[in-house]
């Protein structure tokens, strides 16, 4: 276990180091001499206004993902479940827009912001739990609704965006999840309330491994099922509204990164919520270090400067080859 | 039904700016290019009406042939990819400023959507259950999607617009040109409709029987998703990915008939689809005006709750659904998807969740140090 913690954490510096040095800026090398100390002021700025904090929204933002995916998951016991497929991450980017277009919260007030983020996605999660109905158990059934609940969410998000196009450039990257443009205002945001709600959320690692054995043997170990679930949806609920409000909705990460995460660590909650954090933080930031790389390589090919590829895309990608990688190589089984 | 349909086509001539009465509608038609209401009527609202009814009609019957061809309740054109493909297909020449003959546009819609629908079909493999389908197909939009984003990212602000606008599906300022361009692929699609409803009615009965009265099931699944793809490509190249029509439409027909079968339905999903559409236009011209509203973000609006609705009466009084009785399967006014699923909750309710998706994951052999793979079950205590 402590061999794998390792390993990972190995990986996540690699994917941090490439980020830093990956993108259009500079060369790595210039890159490495601001780090040695050197550079012209110019370098030293991409470096450490830019590229630092940029790195470490994108590792928290993962992180936030991919540990609410494993309390929903764990919570509703439903192995698709996921912030994107249960409503979350679309409410919580409708509440986003919706606010910005109120003029409750703009760019320049981000922590309305991430409250208005918090609200869509307990809107979101709400919406499903009507629409799902007496089918809540079956987790195909929830995961199909959650595609129907995601489909008017978006609906209702594009209506927003109509009445107020003003916003759209800045929004549609933000509707695929990107990291572009991320400063130290973001993480200064971010931080305080992933920990907060990542301590809650570990806290509740306990009560989460017996949800996953089934609400009997819960109530034999003598954990009263309905609050512990309700408290984790919230916390869920939470950390995705914080990564939504930082990075957008990124896709397929809350979906996928858990099953990794339990591949890797086993089923017990305290040990795999922290590993699932570190996975999720290991993938986006790699997935943003691949994006920063792909776009500076296709900006080259290509000759046209506007050219960025947004993280939300690679990810989108790439979950979904995995997902359909799964559900080929599981022909025995009806999902 | 007519009524409705007749209602929603006279305010859709008559609302508006010009106000123009419904009984001076006949005279203002007659009156052509004279008067500024016959002008507006029937160069902008007699058009923009017949595209209605005829995008609605071709998505309402597209629904129904997946959904039936797939014994799927939920096999939508958007959750299959059908639709993002169709959209890719139009929008990336927008972006990349091609500039292109109109003719070639239903021709690249045709493409992407062939290209989502046949990837979806291929990753899931064809004799699938329904919600593997399902979520490989929402993998596959999802992927497309993400690619239209990308497309979206780099465009200018104007372009941007324009984009949205469009992927939402909307009906505005389209003329004679935009209908007439819809006939040809209406020509090749309609007698194909008629040609495989009847295999649509044997494909019902699952795969077994269908082999057994002659029908190849993978070959029809493969000519149902030709026909859809031939009905809806031409469409979203004119209007749009107008959402979810292809959902609501058949599931009203099947509500309003729930005995009868595929033969009987089609027609009146593509009669309800038309329908649909028209009323959904309605909203998106006048309840923000002077500014429209896409007609597609209020079919997903609306139509996604109704049919999810229709889908939920449609399944009660079925307490004996699990009944493996074929005859019980064929009297069902739909499947819903609570039994296209129950065999995924029974299987994954005993698996364990980690079991079941990852256990088979990619570079679980480089992960699992030493664990054979088939030890899933005993690393996550599995305690049934």
């Amino acid at each position: 276990m402590i061999r794998r913690f390792t390993v990972l954490a190995a990986l996540a510096v690699v994917c941090a180091g490439v980020e830093l040095v990956a993108g259009r800026g500079m060369s790595p090398g210039a890159a490495w001499d601001v780090l040695n100390g050197g550079g012209d002021p110019t370098e030293r700025h991409i470096l450490f206004q830019l590229r630092l904090p940029r790195l470490l929204v994108a590792l928290v933002a993962g992180a936030c993902l991919a540990v609410a995916g494993l309390v929903l998951q764990s919570a509703l016991r439903n192995p698709l479940a996921g912030p994107e497929v249960t409503g979350v991450t679309p409410g919580a980017v409708l509440g986003a827009v919706t606010a910005t277009a109120l003029g409750l919260a703009g760019w320049d007030s981000p922590l309305a912001v991430v409250l208005a983020a918090c609200a869509g996605g307990c809107v979101g999660a709400a919406l499903l739990w009507l629409l799902a109905g007496r089918g809540r158990g079956d987790p195909a059934h929830t995961a199909v609704h959650g595609v129907l609940v995601s489909a008017v969410l978006g609906g209702l998000t594009a209506m927003v965006l109509l009445v107020e196009p003003g916003e759209l450039g800045s929004v549609v990257q933000w509707l695929v999840g990107t990291t572009e443009g991320r400063v130290w205002q973001h993480w200064h945001l971010l931080w305080p309330w992933a920990l907060v709600w990542g301590v809650a959320a570990w806290l509740l690692a306990g009560p989460l491994t017996l949800l996953r054995c089934g609400d009997d043997i819960a109530l034999a170990a003598g954990l009263s099922a309905r609050p512990a679930r309700t408290l984790a949806l919230l916390c869920a609920v939470a950390l995705t509204a914080g990564a939504v409000a930082a990075v957008g909705a990124l896709g397929f990460v809350g979906l996928l990164v858990p099953h990794l995460a339990v591949a890797v660590f086993g089923a017990d909650l305290r040990v795999s919520l922290p590993g699932a954090a570190l996975v999720g933080a290991v993938v986006v930031c790699g997935a943003d270090a691949a994006a920063q790389l792909s776009s500076r390589l296709l900006a080259g090919a290509l000759d046209s400067g506007r050219l960025t590829l947004p993280v939300g895309a690679l990810t989108a990608c790439l979950g979904a080859a995995l997902l359909l990688v799964v559900v080929r190589r599981t022909p025995s089984r009806t999902f | 039904m007519v009524v409705l349909l007749a209602v929603s086509s006279v305010c859709a001539l008559s609302l508006g700016t010009p106000y123009v009465p419904p009984h001076r509608l006949v005279a203002a038609v007659l009156d052509g290019d004279t008067t500024l209401a016959g002008i507006v009527v029937t160069e902008l609202r007699v058009p923009r009406l017949v595209l209605a009814l005829v995008a609605g009609a071709c998505l309402g019957a597209a629904g129904l042939v997946l959904q039936e061809a797939l014994r799927n309740p939920l096999a939508v054109p958007e959750m299959l990819g059908v639709s993002s493909g169709a959209a890719l297909g139009v929008a990336a020449p927008l972006v990349l400023s091609l500039s292109l003959p109109a003719a070639v546009q239903p021709m690249l819609a045709i493409g992407g959507a062939a290209l989502g629908g046949g990837l979806t079909l291929l990753a899931a493999g064809l004799g699938r259950s329904p919600s593997a389908v399902l979520l490989t197909g929402a993998a596959v939009a999802a992927a497309l999607q993400a690619a239209l984003l990308v497309l979206m990212v780099m465009a200018d602000q104007l372009d941007l617009q324009l984009i949205y606008r469009y992927l939402l599906g909307s009906l505005s300022a389209r003329t004679w040109d935009d209908v007439a361009g819809l006939w040809p692929w209406l020509l090749v699609a309609a007698p194909a409709l008629v040609l495989c409803a009847p295999v649509l009615s044997v494909m019902r009965l699952g795969d077994e029987d269908a082999e057994a009265l002659g029908v190849r099931a993978q070959r029809a699944r493969l000519a149902a998703l030709a026909i859809a793809v031939v009905l809806i490509a031409p469409v979203t190249a004119v209007c749009g990915p107008v959402a979810w029509v292809g959902f609501l439409a058949p599931h009203l027909a099947r509500w309003f008939d729930p005995a009868a079968g595929a033969v009987r339905w089609l027609p009146w999903s593509a009669v309800w689809g038309a329908v649909a559409v028209v009323v959904a236009d309605l909203p998106a011209r006048l309840a923000l005006a002077p500014v429209e509203t896409p007609a597609g973000a209020w079919t997903a609006l609306l139509g996604v709750p109704a049919g999810v609705a229709l889908m939920r009466s449609g399944g009660r009084g079925r307490a004996a659904r699990r009944r493996p009785a074929a005859a019980a399967a064929v009297r069902e006014p739909l499947p819903g998807p609570r039994k296209a699923a129950s065999g995924a909750a029974d299987d994954l309710s005993r698996a364990r969740a980690s079991d079941d998706v990852s256990a088979d994951a990619p570079g679980r052999g480089r992960i699992d140090d030493g664990c054979p793979p088939s030890s899933g079950a005993t690393r996550t205590e599995d305690v049934r």
